[in-house]
């Protein structure tokens, strides 16, 4: 009997918390691959228990090693535990969040499994066995289509927020859960954790937002960015702006959607004054509701909106927010 | 101590054209500079050295015309350059790259930090410097952005998300540098005069007793198979009313609907 490919899923955590990437490449995998074996890959302290949090997302199986070593970790160990349980079990494919961590420890595995590894992929899909992987590259101006033909398993990361993350009905909740509590691994040259500090992240962090109103040169006066405020604060959302905006000093690079800014993947994005370049497009493609709002009727940013409003952008805001008012009060 | 940095040439602007039989990159005419975060790479090293002495080796591995970005870290103040070129390395994915420069750094010998830029802007991989240290058998501090140099040795900080980690890392071993480490500055034309007055050293794969199957195309497991423009979605825009209120009530009502709102 021929076995049932895998692919896995590295199920980084920090201060107790699943990876959001993590939970969209579980729901990823699950579509592009439904008659694989999708298996989330959990190195946790003995008490955490953070397999609840990834059996939401219904993996098939979770493989949790759960030993008091991994309380403080450094990659190079991360990296001789996978390595182990990859040479026992043979996946097909691994992937790995694009995060701070997933960059470090995947190309430190992908040298001891003499692999190959694609980087910052914004898309993926099977051809058979086959991971097709689709990465970015010359500034996002090109996309090129990566394959690992003959080495296994074929390993990516895949940049944050770029599949949405969906929670599984309660009967197909992950119930195959495997621990191993005994791994042992040599003892190597590797850096030891001093002191970890915990720096509060800006308070807009449009990555994460669910609602974005984002404005472009044709709502850069200080009436439009006022009457923006008001918006974010009546709909709850966060503030992103074009990278001509970031002239301004009350606008930085944190608060810039597009290719050299945030990527973001909010469910409802409002697109004011804004053009619709491509750099800005490419940051907003996981966008799932795209309202347009443009005086030109011609612009790009209307072949990417749900709904369009061709008109004055602070007029529209304006009665937006009378209208949210009057719906509130 | 001894300290190498590798630094990658990357073009100029990203407006790149790609061989479309072989998919590489064609580099032919195309002005190359060094990659910016390798800057940084060469100036954390130059500083090490001015606190505690010892010789800064900048080393890049690819065609003749790298020797550009060699140049400007011998500008910068590097001690000496190697230019690893050779047939045998062209179409190198990480992998290979990673095995290449392994070997480099085994042959120059004694060598205690090997630095790296945290990633080389035009394929944005990061894949390098880890692979590197994996192959040498050395611990890795990524995404550094604080050095220094103490009685206890070297101790950094790196970024994973919202944490900060000051990491103690002992030696030899593999530091990639972040744009946070330090300022490069501007070279001045005398600098950038003395960079091209000294020697650069070539090697090959027979120099680096290199396997020839973990080499160049042979030994990169990935290929590039396919290049395409950057898609956007397009999707049928339902248009509003043009009077503002009455646009904005319908956009609610369809919010509404689909539990946006
Ligand atoms: C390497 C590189 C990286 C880049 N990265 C990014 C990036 O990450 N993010 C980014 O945003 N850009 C990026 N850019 C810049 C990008 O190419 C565009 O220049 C930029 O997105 C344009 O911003 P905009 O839409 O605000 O301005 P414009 O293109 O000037 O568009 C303004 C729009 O407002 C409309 N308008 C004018 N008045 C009104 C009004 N009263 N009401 C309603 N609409 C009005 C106009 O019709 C126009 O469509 C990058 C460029 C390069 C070369
Ligand atoms: N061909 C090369 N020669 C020398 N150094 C390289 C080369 N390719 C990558 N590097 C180094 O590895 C880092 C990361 O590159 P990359 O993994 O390609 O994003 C770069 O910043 C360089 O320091």
């Amino acid at each position: 009997m021929t076995k049932i490919p895998e692919v896995w899923i590295f199920a980084e955590h920090q201060q107790n918390q699943i990876e959001p990437t993590v939970l969209q490449l579980i729901s990823k995998a699950q579509a592009i691959a439904p008659t694989f074996k999708v298996v989330a890959v959990l190195l946790e302290a003995p008490d955490q228990q953070l397999e609840q949090t990834l059996a939401a997302y219904g993996p098939d199986q979770i493989l949790a090693v759960k030993q008091s070593q991994l309380e403080q970790v450094a990659d190079v160990e991360q990296a001789m535990i996978l390595q182990q349980l990859v040479q026992a079990r043979q996946p097909n494919s691994f992937l790995f969040g694009a995060t701070a961590l997933g960059r470090s420890l995947a190309p430190r595995l992908q040298a001891k499994l003499q692999t190959g590894l694609t980087a910052d992929c914004l898309d993926l899909y099977f051809e058979d066995e086959l991971l097709v992987q689709v990465k970015p590259s010359y500034g996002d101006n090109i996309m090129c289509e990566i394959t690992c033909p003959e080495r296994r398993p074929q390993m990516a990361t895949v940049r944050p927020n770029t599949f949405a993350a969906v929670p599984v009905e309660a009967d197909q909740v992950c119930q195959e859960i495997e621990v191993l509590t005994d791994l042992t691994w040599p003892k190597v040259a590797h850096f030891d954790i001093l002191n970890e500090q915990v720096i509060p992240t800006p308070p807009a962090s449009l990555a994460q937002a669910d609602r974005i109103v984002a404005l472009g040169r044709g709502a850069a006066d200080p009436a439009s960015v006022a009457t923006a405020r008001q918006l974010t604060a009546a709909l709850n959302a966060q503030l992103g702006v074009t990278r001509p905006l970031t002239d301004d000093p009350q606008f930085a690079v944190s608060n810039q959607i597009g290719q050299s800014g945030q990527t973001v993947a909010p469910e409802l994005l409002f697109c004011c004054g804004i053009s619709g370049a491509v750099q800005f497009l490419t940051g907003i493609t996981q966008a799932q509701t795209v309202v347009a709002i443009n005086s030109d009727a011609q612009a790009a940013i209307f072949g990417v909106a749900d709904y369009g409003f061709v008109g004055d952008a602070k007029a529209f805001m304006t009665a937006l927010n009378h209208a949210l008012l009057a719906k509130n009060a | 101590m001894k300290i190498v940095v590798c630094l990658k040439q990357v073009p100029e602007t990203n407006q790149v054209k790609l061989d479309p039989v072989t998919h590489n990159l064609i580099r032919q005419g195309l002005a190359g500079r060094i990659n910016p975060f390798d800057r940084h790479a060469v100036q954390a090293a130059l500083d090490l050295k001015a606190q505690v002495g010892g010789e800064v080796i900048v080393l890049s591995m690819g065609p003749n015309d790298n020797e550009y970005c060699l140049r400007e870290g011998l500008a910068m103040g590097a001690d000496r350059a190697i230019l690893l070129s050779a047939r045998a390395f062209a179409g190198s994915d990480t992998l290979a790259t990673g095995y290449t420069l392994s070997q480099a750094i085994r042959k120059i010998g004694a060598v205690d930090l090997a630095f790296f830029g945290r990633q080389a802007v035009d394929a944005d991989t990061g894949q390098v410097g880890p692979i590197v240290a994996e192959f040498l058998g050395w611990p890795q501090l990524t995404l550094a952005s604080q050095l220094t140099w103490t009685d206890q040795g070297l101790q950094g900080v790196r970024r994973l998300g919202a944490l900060a980690q000051t990491l103690a890392v002992p030696l030899p071993a593999v530091v990639t540098a972040t744009r946070e480490l330090n300022d490069p500055g501007y070279l001045q034309p005398r600098q950038i005069k003395a960079g091209f007055q000294q020697p650069i050293l070539t090697w090959n794969e027979v120099d680096l007793e290199a396997d020839p199957a973990r080499l160049g195309v042979a030994g990169s497991p990935t290929v590039v198979r396919k290049i395409l423009a950057p898609q956007t979605k397009t999707v049928p825009t339902q248009y509003l009313n043009p009077d503002p209120q009455a646009a904005v009530a319908e956009l609610l009502t369809a919010l509404q609907a689909k539990n946006l709102l």
